[in-house]
């Protein structure tokens, strides 16, 4: 990723985000940042403007070579976790390679290493049900890691924790930032938008200030 | 696509979800199981039915002489036919070759007496040919020989009925037995499951019947030709040419169905066939019927299935699976699931055929048994079925978007 993103969104958004970099989108709902996250992710399509994703025009991709984006430079962290609820957290950390075609035996070593970075090495085996929110949270962050995204996009990822728990998780967003993924949260908490090095807020489709 | 992770993906999505699984597995399995069963009775009453009529799978033509329904040549309706000798003779005369050739003729009610057992039954006048044309089928002794025929030795074959009345247990052949008074010597003793009209029949030499229980009246009640290896068609052509000189001969109408009647059992034997092709569409067409309302079952579960796992899918897709896995993994899903289960209902069916085929021997009904061939075109069948009721669910799960797929409620 060369320079990060150039922004021309829902009404008339101009923004850049360098690599590296950590930052908040705030709104209201319905300020149009869900909208934002998921064209960022490449989840969502576009009408009219330019986005490019490390110096690549995301304009009109088709379903398979959006997947190949996604599944090269993209993690996804959501507010309510999405893990795959019948297999083990070290199954849903894996599922990435699996897609990137990497072997069984070498994904699921990946898969451990990711799950001890987020401390979650002993909960290898469990099933998302027999964990904590906020351990879910940290399977779907592994997950999102697993593999070697630039960017990080993750909607509301303390939306659905406490507040202690929100800080953990933020501390650890925080540390894979500093390993030079760029971050792009969104959220609605001024607290967790303080943690992040910039904010960009959104009212009505448009940035304001 | 085809490689061992993404096996042991669907193996490990299909066992995630023993409901389901069970369920689709299950309707599979029943639908090919009762196919195979269907299809082994279906064959075992075919093989019955057979069997029954084996007796008529003689290549032969009947000739029997009755009232004229035509008034003929002068003649007046209703004129009584009768077949002498002379018509036989020139009738032999008129085929080129003949492969066997009987004359018979029957009495009702002759009183037959053995020891202190006695009882009422019919008797038949034949010559030699009449045990090939009929099929009898010996147990012990001899048949009527052309000697018997020629001398009008008083010899006598009886059938299973007779025996099982008469005789307690003893061996018949060689023994004296009493026929309206006159004694006959038992020279053999025939038995035919397939006919038990005519094991209530003793039979004697064609002579030997005409003289001493017809007082020697020259009158032959039907004739049998034997067309050995004839081809049907050819059968045919022979019985009408046969036919309409023999009427013309005996001054009966060309249309009259009475006064003369041949038939031959090419014809039966042609009916049969139709009742067997009748059975076997049947067959075929419950089957199939069966086959597909297990494909709806499944494509119906499927797209429950689909319905049920749009967020995983748009999870799927979020990490990067591409269309093309997407509908991998429901159709390869499908299809697994499909020959699996479909397996199974086969060699449930097929054991139970197996199990219960020695232990069925009904006039009607035997062997009942699947052939391989038709395993492997329900095998065949189901992997069609599979894939096409995995395509429409897979279709619309590549459909989803992420986006709302993964939208929090």
């Amino acid at each position: 990723m060369t320079g990060g993103q150039e922004l021309k969104v829902l009404k008339g958004l101009d923004c850049h985000i360098k690599e590296g970099e950590m930052v908040a989108i705030m709104g209201s709902s319905g300020s149009g940042k869900s909208t934002m996250l998921n064209i960022l992710g490449l989840l969502d399509s576009f009408d009219e403007g330019e986005y490019l994703l490390a110096g690549n025009s995301m304009d009109r991709l088709t379903e398979n070579s959006a997947a190949k984006y996604r599944s090269k430079f993209l993690g996804f962290v959501f507010q309510s976790f999405n893990l795959i609820n019948f297999k083990s957290a070290q199954e849903n950390v894996a599922l990435p390679l699996y897609y990137q075609g990497v072997q069984r035996k070498e994904r699921n070593k990946i898969a451990l290493e990711y799950l001890k970075k987020v401390g979650l090495l002993d909960w290898a085996d469990h099933l998302p049900n027999q964990l904590s929110g906020g351990q879910k949270q940290r399977v779907a962050i592994a997950r999102a890691l697993v593999a070697k995204p630039k960017v990080i996009l993750a909607d509301e990822p303390t939306g659905a924790l406490d507040s202690k728990t929100s800080e953990e998780v933020m501390k650890l967003l925080r540390e894979i930032n500093s390993e030079g993924i760029t971050m792009v949260i969104v959220t609605h908490e001024s607290d967790i938008a303080e943690l992040c090095d910039r904010t960009i807020h959104l009212r009505d489709g448009q940035i304001v200030d | 696509m085809f490689n061992r992770d993404t096996w042991l993906e669907i193996a490990h999505t299909v066992l995630s979800h023993p409901l389901r699984t069970a369920l689709t597995g299950i309707s599979i399995a029943l639908g090919v199981f009762i196919l195979v069963v269907m299809q082994g009775l279906g064959f075992g009453l075919q093989n019955g039915v057979k069997a029954q009529f084996a007796d008529d799978a003689v290549n032969s033509v009947w000739v029997k002489a009755g009232n004229t329904q035509l008034a003929y040549k002068g003649n007046q309706a209703n004129r009584r036919i009768i077949m002498r000798q002379n018509d036989v003779d020139a009738l032999y005369n008129e085929m080129d070759t003949i492969y066997a050739s009987t004359r018979r003729i029957r009495m009702w009610g002759i009183s037959m007496e053995y020891g202190k057992k006695a009882g009422s039954f019919p008797i038949r006048g034949v010559d030699p040919d009449h045990q090939e044309l009929e099929n009898t089928k010996l147990i012990s002794g001899r048949y009527i020989s052309e000697h018997d025929v020629e001398v009008g030795t008083k010899v006598a074959v009886l059938g299973q009925t007779i025996i099982d009345e008469l005789y307690n247990g003893e061996d018949p052949v060689g023994t004296q037995l009493l026929m309206n008074g006159i004694l006959f010597t038992v020279v053999g003793h025939f038995n035919d499951p397939a006919s038990r009209w005519e094991n209530n029949m003793a039979y004697t030499p064609y002579s030997t019947a005409k003289k001493l229980f017809r007082s020697g009246r020259d009158q032959v009640d039907q004739i049998i030709l034997g067309t050995g290896d004839m081809p049907i068609p050819a059968t045919m052509t022979l019985t009408d040419r046969l036919q309409s000189w023999f009427k013309d001969r005996k001054s009966v109408h060309p249309e009259d169905q009475r006064g003369i009647w041949f038939d031959n059992n090419n014809e039966e034997y042609k009916r049969y066939q139709d009742i067997f092709v009748g059975i076997e569409l049947f067959i075929w067409g419950l089957g199939f019927l069966t086959l597909l309302a297990g494909a709806v079952g499944v494509a119906n579960i499927l797209a429950i299935a689909v319905k049920e796992r749009t967020k995983e899918i748009g999870v799927r897709k979020a990490l990067g699976a591409s269309s093309m896995s997407v509908v991998g993994l429901v159709v390869q899903e499908a299809l697994s699931l499909m020959i699996v289960s479909g397996s199974l209902g086969l060699v449930l069916g097929v054991g139970i055929l197996e199990i219960v085929s020695p232990m069925i021997d009904h006039e009607y009904f035997k062997n009942p048994q699947v052939d391989f061939r038709i395993a492997l075109i329900a095998l065949g069948v189901l992997v069609v079925v599979g894939v096409a009721s995995g395509i429409g669910p897979a279709l619309r799960a590549v459909r989803i978007k992420p986006v709302e797929a993964l939208r929090d409620e």
